[in-house]
């Protein structure tokens, strides 16, 4: 259980008379979103959040494999890592991130949702065109956020009861305890890190091992038993 | 027969049909849970058995918002006015033992990988952008269990669950008898324990004799 594949959703969904909870609930209603405005997934304050902002402890390693939101309302996502944003304009200037529709979720929706018509989803299905790669390294003890910004405001042009529901979603591997560890080595060696790397770093220290042993026990045989 | 991939098929209309109101917000196993299509006992690997997951999906939900308008199905999931959502909201969670796999950043357990990123079935609408590797390993003498949990009530037509409304998968290698040792003896070597490697293993037993 040391190296686990870990998924995080968030939706502008949450019980009535607050922005946000930490469990999801049958009562959930949309939030309005603001257009513009970074909202951040775990600790934003709208939607569904977790308890404290994510962060790896000395002895974890996360690897950021894939990061989609909802294409509709020009929604982008953006990885800060400590206070460093990932992705950024050809001039270095900050942007939003990688926009819903080049990464959708889920794959297949809509590029656009008219709550004022009568059919309100296009009705294309929209593939990536987006890949998360070279993955992104969290480091252990490092803080990471995911940002989700709304290029239009939820509820414009609509009825004033109707608000846009927008998810987002992040993928990640989160590396623990003694894979971390070899994680920590991977990339000091400059070798990717995926759990196929791990394993073979692991095979690669066994063997190393056993040939110690071999070359020791020949080594004492050769000396008549004498270590 | 020792390396057989499983499937396990679950819909909450199946046997004894879901009442959507009191299973709303909570966790059903798949495998016991009381609705649904169940089976006999808790899943469980015996002291030969070793049981590799390898892809957990449930049905989807496709996020659209709250339009007192809309009276149909939206790509054929139900809509629900309240939550602004087409779809059961649906989570898919692995539990070995006593301990859930999927866990928030904060490492507190969540609800499990939503169907909307790993949709059963799978659909032009609904593509997986979820890919369950590393695989989950369940070791001999372990209990394991699939549990689901949906949120969004009105994506039911009425409060009974019916077909198709609400489904999990589970795709799963069962390794038996000598080839659940050579799996124990790959998990050892920190070797990706799969059928190709398992088959690699004997063949490299065959030939040192």
């Amino acid at each position: 259980m040391s190296m686990r594949s870990q998924v995080y959703e968030w939706a502008n969904l949450a019980p009535v008379g607050v922005s946000s909870a930490l469990r999801r609930s049958t009562a959930d209603v949309p939030k309005a979103l603001t257009a513009g405005r970074e909202y951040d997934l775990f600790i934003g304050g709208t939607g569904n959040n977790i308890t404290k902002p994510a962060e790896t402890t000395a002895t974890q390693f996360i690897v950021i494999e894939d990061i989609a939101c909802s294409p509709h309302l020009g929604g982008a996502v953006q990885i800060r890592i400590n206070t460093t944003d990932y992705f950024q304009n050809p001039d270095v200037t900050d942007q939003a991130g990688i926009p819903g529709l080049a990464s959708p979720y889920p794959r297949g929706a809509p590029s656009s949702v008219d709550l004022s018509a009568a059919e309100p989803l296009n009705s294309d299905q929209l593939l990536k065109s987006f890949d998360l790669y070279p993955d992104v390294y969290v480091l252990p003890g490092q803080t990471f956020q995911i940002l989700y910004t709304p290029e239009t405001a939820t509820g414009v042009g609509v009825a004033a009861t109707s608000t846009e529901v927008v998810a987002a979603f992040v993928k990640y591997t989160l590396y623990d305890g003694p894979d971390a560890l070899i994680a920590n080595k991977l990339l000091e060696l400059g070798v990717t890190i995926n759990p196929n790397n791990v394993d073979w770093y692991k095979r690669s220290l066994i063997e190393q091992q056993q040939r110690s042993a071999s070359m020791a026990a020949a080594a004492a045989a050769a000396n008549g038993g004498q270590a | 027969m020792s390396m057989r991939s499983q499937v396990y098929d679950w819909d909450a209309s199946r046997g004894t049909a879901m009442t959507v109101s009191t299973s709303a917000g909570k966790r059903t196993s798949i495998f016991i849970g009381g609705v649904g299509n169940n089976i006999t006992k808790p899943a469980e690997t015996s002291a030969t058995e070793f049981v590799v997951i390898e892809d957990i999906a449930v049905t989807p939900t496709l996020p659209i918002g709250v339009d007192a308008e809309i009276a149909t199905a939206q790509r054929g999931l139900t809509y629900g006015v309240a939550m602004g959502i087409a779809g059961p909201r649906a989570y898919v969670q692995v539990r070995i033992n006593t301990t859930d796999y999927f866990l928030d950043p904060d490492n507190v357990p969540n609800d499990g990988i939503p169907g909307t990123s790993s949709p059963y079935p799978r659909s032009i609408d609904f593509q997986p952008s979820f890919n369950l590797y590393p695989d989950v390993y369940v070791l001999p003498g372990q209990v394991w269990d699939v549990l689901v949990t949906f949120f969004n009530t009105q994506a039911f037509a009425t409060d009974t669950a019916a077909a198709g409304e609400l489904r999990c998968f589970v795709k799963y290698t069962l390794y038996d008898g000598p080839d659940a040792l050579i799996a124990n003896k790959l998990l050892e070597m920190g070797i990706s324990i799969n059928p190709g490697n398992v088959d690699w293993y004997k063949r490299s037993l065959l030939a040192s004799q």
